[in-house]
């Protein structure tokens, strides 16, 4: 996805091009600026509302500024809204002619009428100029000590706004102090509101260097102030509930007297209009069954917990709008997928309606695949069944593809093997293709079905099917169930015959699998075609498919019974086919409920952090594309970090390695270099236990002959190394890393095992570098994507700028680290190193 | 550093920048303040207009990325960009579009751009691109008083309608008092201030009126079979109430135990409902819905459709045969019948002995009853011509039904009274009730 273009702009055609109406305007307003006449106000609102206007359709009317705000002397709170609209959007660019409302809006803030008031503090702190700040203390000021809650509201909002814009001016004026008294004391359920809000969200960010911020942010989650909110909760508005709700969330329970006063509190919230308020009440309620601690007492607790909560979702389903069912769904199904039973009678819920979005019906179908069990499963697969002749194609994909897992996942599948063989029988071509590949694999689970099956796929013509999938799904029914299709030699040779025209790579891996089992079984019928078929495969341009055949051909030439037992051995059932997301990231996704991560069924790191993202996937894109140089450096400017590497580790090269080549000839250069690249990367991904070890082995030998020591491998045992300080702020020039890299020589290889938590915690690699940044070990570069990974760290000593430079390799699979260590001062690279274990040894535990 | 730099693919080397990048973003993680700015778009991806919430400014090319995505992804009601996060909801062609760069309830976001799209709704008087657009002013006002520094803030119709003037009441205003220093600031921060959140100090009227109305939707699917799968009611009590001073009003049903998962506006006091089953509030000022809920398994469907489709050599005979099946006691009124021809369908001859057959050119066919006559059996029928090469239909329509029963509730619900702590002078109390098809869909 490239980022949008900033200068495809929305003109209409029939826009004007503003230039000559905005001077005209501009006149216009000038003349009206003075003027005391009757009726004046209405010429102006009509001028005003022309220049809104233009500004809406994207014309610039900065240039009218100064006459708007001469304009809006006035007592007409539409015009002043307008003038407001206007100063808002255009302060920020010109902040010298902010200047000029300054004055005005300071004045309007002393209005006698409170809505002018409000508005004229809400505008003033909308403009965000950060020089002129000074003139906001004052207003702010009296505008928390209004008597009137509508202009409180605005000001305690503005103070986060002046907090964003200058902190240090907010916390000398002591805002915050102001604040927190008004929350705990204003009578106006809004201002209370809005002061969490806003105390949330400047103590949290003052946390991190004010302790008295950190001890006031943890005040906010203490028992009594928890209560207070709670307690009157029915008071604030719906989006204030959920503030306070979201409060809720964090909050940790006492005892489970407590856990059940606040359930009973907010029992009613459920029953809320705003889906927004249900689902943050589900959130407090989930969290709370979480933190019990007696866990008898709690599986009861969410039993019950899921069955209160069920019905009020279920409703808002059925009720709201498309886009709210869909985000109710989208939580729905993680509770589905956690507790089918308890929505096993409820399955009549997630029936599609018509009329729906297909992004609703998607999720529905995947709601009743969820719930299907012993009870419900035929009306489940019946009401999908309908789908299948639906007019949405998709939707009709989908319903197969749901019976499809129903089946696998089911013992008894006797009916649901004859509705898919009905399916067969529709006749329409993706309704056959998507249940082919169904077929196969039910019959990879659930051989004992073949008889009724096959019976049914041999009478499938191939030309009728065209989708690769489900061309090989049928090829392999074909080599599979040879002995029991009659004319499967035939079908087969007749597919080999047209090779040429079949040109989907999986297709013809199958055909040549399927022709060596056939050939198995009915050796005479099948010869000539798997001749044709060999020959056909070692010609091919694809790799993988010249690879089988060559493969097969020299099996066959070796023993055609090794051949037998290579290709064909004797059937075995699959048991449970591979579930794409593992427990632990439905589990992370689960702790992040009611956020983004639901609908996107990915913990937010995956989707959120997306510049740390970036270069994991950066390093994917490439290991697939490698093959071709040209390729991999046309995808690479696709990527911004791109530029940042490349800089960074071709200037070194460049000057170091490569000085004849001048530094514009760089695309010329990146080609040797990049094949180069290459090679060692398939030798990384080669890598894994064996060839690591055998680099451990090599590289402790350098480290023996530095240190002229004996031939242990093993760390030397030196006496108890001095406990080693390191700076927890050290720093270093990436550039001046590869220098020492390449300078120094390794003075230490190790091999740690990582505890099995760590490895668990690795599948986010940023979390190791911040891990080992809280032991003031400095990541420097990271890569690699599971099992290897690959960090480059850093560190100093405490008192002098003497640098230690890590390599680290982590096999997650096989559970073990392997540093080496080059250091300026090698004597004390042993003590670096324990301090380098512990802090990986620490690393997962809680 | 040959080999660092020799997998230089695989490598990020974390620049100062990215590391106050870092920061930045930590940052961003405890702002509070979400939605970052509102786009109306029209139905052609013009941008209506723009309302930024944060200091933080989007671009309106966002826009364009947004409109430039194929439908399967456009069409999500949440959509990751490259650079923020989307929210939308479509209401009348017009596209609503909220941006945001943390993390943050997703339903917040929709149950928000929802409730803009009824108040601008209940505003202008419908939603359409020039509607917005001759009006725009009022939509800026309403935006200003809905949502502050990206969040929501008041979206009570009845507190707005206080503080912003409706189109109509400015204009009405304007030509009768020009000039008029200001025409709404005296009455407007009474909502904010009053201890009842939804209910202004202290409304006076001359004649005191309350309405209740039920209004119900009926969704059924009736399978291939004939069966009927499932019928469930979905039902509302709406009000309208004009009443003096601070109303304590008790409604009470004769039937409440058919009620199921009931969701009550803020005002409704959860304690009598649980114990008595009677909905004790002080209600909002002018129209709002009181409660929803819906009434599950229900036996019968007040209409039948019988369609039947017998396809043979390129052409199929259709015959669809609709009817009373329970008769509610009432007139069946605006009884509609559409569906959509599947793609494989050239042409179609259809024809009725009892009300119009339209077909559009999207090959979606309407056939409008209206009431059923008590001497005949409104009967559809004709011939789809297939396209050729087909010899048989594979794809089946789906019928949806459509109708409308005025004066009964078909969830059997029943007003039992509506009574006032204090009743005030010139009292006047209205009850009706309707039933409609909401999703009625037949599968053939």
């Amino acid at each position: 996805m490239p980022p949008p273009a900033a200068s495809s702009r929305y003109p209409s055609p029939s826009q004007p091009s503003g230039k000559s109406e905005v001077t005209d305007l501009k006149s216009q307003l000038r003349q009206l600026a003075g003027s005391r006449a009757p009726g004046v106000d209405d010429s102006k609102r009509d001028l005003f509302k022309k220049v809104i206007s233009y500004m809406t359709i994207g014309i610039d009317v900065s240039s009218v500024f100064g006459e708007m705000v001469m304009c809006s002397a006035t007592s007409d709170i539409v015009l002043k809204k307008m003038c407001y609209l206007y100063v808002g959007n255009y302060a920020k660019g010109n902040p010298d002619l902010s200047l000029l409302t300054i004055n005005f809006l300071q004045r309007d803030c002393k209005d006698e009428d409170p809505m002018i008031r409000g508005l004229a503090l809400r505008s003033l702190c909308s403009l965000r100029v950060p020089n002129l700040v000074e003139y906001l203390l004052g207003p702010l000021g009296s505008g928390l000590k209004d008597n009137n809650s509508y202009v409180r509201t605005i000001a305690v909002t503005g103070v986060l706004k002046l907090y964003h814009i200058s902190a240090s001016t907010c916390i000398d004026a002591e805002f915050p102090a102001t604040l927190k008294s008004l929350m705990l004391h204003d009578s106006d359920a809004q201002v209370v509101a809005n002061c969490l809000a806003a105390l949330q969200e400047i103590w949290s960010l003052e946390a991190s260097h004010s302790e008295e911020a950190c001890r006031e942010k943890e005040s906010l989650l203490s028992k009594p102030l928890i209560y207070y909110f709670l307690n009157r909760i029915k008071e604030f508005n719906e989006w204030a509930q959920c503030l306070i709700l979201e409060l809720a969330v964090k909050y940790v329970p006492s005892d489970s007297n407590d856990i059940f006063d606040i359930m009973n509190l907010l029992e009613d919230r459920l029953q809320h209009a705003n889906g927004a308020v249900v689902l943050a009440t589900v959130k407090v309620f989930l969290q709370l069954t979480l933190s019990m601690t007696d866990v008898h007492q709690q599986v009861c607790a969410i039993v019950s917990v899921y069955e209160r909560i069920k019905s009020p979702l279920l409703t808002l389903v059925s009720s709201g709008s498309p886009e709210q069912s869909y985000a109710i769904l989208s939580h729905l199904h993680l509770l589905v997928v956690r507790a089918p039973f308890i929505f096993a009678s409820d399955y009549k819920h997630f029936y599609c309606q018509y009329n729906e979005p297909s992004y609703v019906k998607k999720l529905k179908l995947e709601m009743l695949t969820a719930i299907a069990n012993e009870s419900n499963t035929y009306e489940i697969v019946t009401e999908l069944c309908e789908y299948a002749a639906n007019v949405d194609i998709e939707i009709a994909r989908e319903s197969i593809r749901a019976v499809g897992k129903i089946a696998l996942q089911q013992y008894d599948v006797n009916a649901i093997v004859d509705r898919l063989l009905q399916f067969l029988e529709m006749e329409k071509d993706y309704v056959t293709a998507e249940t082919l590949v169904l077929v196969k694999d039910l019959l990879r689970k659930h051989p004992q079905w073949s008889h009724d099956c096959i019976s049914v796929v041999g009478g499938i013509s191939s030309k009728n099917i065209q989708e690769p999938k489900a061309k090989a799904a049928l090829i392999w029914m074909l080599g599979e169930y040879a002995q029991d299709m009659s004319d499967a030699p035939y079908i087969l040779e007749n597919l080999i015959e047209n090779w040429e025209e079949e040109h989907s790579a999986e297709v013809r891996l199958h055909l040549l699998t399927a022709a060596m089992k056939c050939f198995f079984k009915r050796a005479p019928e099948t010869q000539k075609a798997l001749g044709i078929a060999l020959a056909a495969g070692i010609a091919d341009f694809h790799q993988d498919v010249h690879d089988r055949a060559l493969f097969y051909y020299r099996v066959l030439q070796y023993d055609v019974h090794v051949a037998e037992s290579v290709v064909s051995p004797p059937q075995q059932a699959v048991s449970a086919f591979a579930d794409t997301q593992s427990s632990e990231i439905k589990d992370r996704i689960f702790d992040e409920f009611n956020s983004l991560s639901v609908i996107y069924q990915k913990p937010s790191y995956m989707f959120t952090d997306k510049e740390h993202r970036g270069p994991f996937e950066f390093s994917e894109e490439l290991g697939s594309t490698s093959i071709t140089p040209e390729v991999s450096s046309d995808i690479v400017p696709a990527q911004q970090f791109e530029a940042n590497d490349k800089d960074l580790l071709l200037s070194t090269d460049e000057k170091d390695d490569n000085k004849g080549l001048s530094s514009n000839n760089c695309s010329a250069y990146t080609a040797p270099y990049e094949s180069s690249n290459i090679s060692s990367q398939m030798q990384e991904l080669a890598i894994s236990g064996p060839a690591a070890s055998a680099t451990t082995t090599q590289s402790s030998f350098d480290f023996d002959d530095l240190l002229g020591l004996g031939l242990s491998a093993a760390p030397a045992p030196t006496p108890s190394p001095p406990l080693l300080k390191l700076n927890p702020r050290a720093s270093l020039d990436p550039r001046a890393f590869q220098q020492k890299w390449r300078q120094l020589p390794i003075s230490l290889t190790q091999e740690y095992s990582v505890n099995p938590q760590g490895i668990a915690a690795l599948t986010v690699p940023q979390s190791l570098i911040k891990h080992m940044q809280s032991h003031s070990i400095h990541c420097i570069a990271s890569g690699g994507q599971s099992p290897n990974f690959k960090f480059f760290f850093f560190a100093q000593k405490e008192a002098e700028p003497s640098d230690y430079l890590t390599e680290c390799i982590i096999n997650s699979s096989s559970a073990k680290a392997q540093i080496k260590v080059k250091a300026d001062d090698q004597s004390t690279s042993q003590a670096f190193a324990t301090v380098f274990e512990t802090a990986l040894s620490k690393f997962g535990m809680p | 550093m040959e080999e660092a730099s020799g997998r230089r693919s695989k490598l990020t080397i974390r620049s100062e920048r990215e590391r106050e990048r870092e920061r930045e973003r930590e940052r961003e993680q405890y702002r509070s303040s979400m939605l970052q700015c509102i786009f109306l778009l029209s139905d052609s991806g013009e941008v209506i207009l723009e309302k930024q919430l944060t200091g933080h400014r989007v671009d309106r090319s966002i826009c364009a990325w947004f409109w430039d995505q194929a439908d399967s992804l456009k069409s999500l009601p949440v959509i990751a960009s490259p650079t923020h996060y989307l929210f939308q909801i479509v209401r009348d062609g017009i596209t609503f579009l909220a941006c945001t760069q943390v993390e943050m309830p997703p339903l917040m976001a929709i149950e928000f751009l929802c409730r803009v799209a009824d108040v601008l709704s209940d505003y202008l008087g419908g939603l359409n691109e020039d509607l917005v657009k001759d009006n725009f002013i009022i939509v800026y006002e309403l935006l200003d008083e809905m949502i502050d520094n990206g969040f929501p803030l008041t979206t009570e119709p009845n507190i707005l309608r206080e503080m912003i003037a409706p189109p109509n009441l400015v204009s009405k205003m304007l030509s009768v008092v020009t000039g008029n220093a200001s025409n709404v600031s005296d009455t407007l921060p009474s909502g904010t201030g009053s201890c009842v959140p939804w209910r202004p100090t202290d409304p006076k009227y001359s004649s005191n009126e309350v309405y209740v109305d039920l209004v119900e939707e009926m969704d059924a699917i009736v399978n291939r079979d004939g069966e009927l799968v499932k019928c469930e009611i979905y039902g509302q009590v709406q009000m309208s109430s004009q009443l003096t001073g601070f109303p304590d009003l008790t409604l009470s049903f004769a039937n409440p135990s058919v009620l199921e998962d009931m969701r009550f506006h803020p005002c409704v006091r959860f304690r009598p409902w649980e114990s008595h089953q009677v909905l004790s509030f002080v209600p909002p000022d002018g129209q709002f819905k009181l409660m929803s809920y819906r009434v599950k398994k229900l036996k019968n469907t007040p209409l039948y459709v019988k369609p039947q489709i017998t396809s043979d050599s390129g052409a199929c005979r259709v015959s669809v045969l609709v009817g009373i099946r329970s008769d509610p006691g009432k007139t069946i009124e605006s009884i509609t019948l559409s569906f959509q021809l599947p793609h494989c369908v050239s042409s179609a001859d259809l024809s009725s002995n009892h009300g119009t057959v339209t077909i559009l050119s999207n090959k979606t066919c309407t056939w409008t009853i209206g009431r059923i006559p008590s001497d005949k059996t409104p009967c559809l029928s004709g011939t789809l011509a297939l396209e050729t090469g087909l010899e048989r239909l594979h794809v089946y329509p789906t019928f949806k039904v459509g109708f409308k029963i005025m004066g009964i509730a078909l969830s059997g619900l029943r007003i039992e009274k509506l009574d006032l702590k204090t009743i005030p002078p010139r009292l006047y109390k209205g009850f009706r009730a309707q039933t409609r098809a909401g999703e009625f869909d037949v599968r053939l």
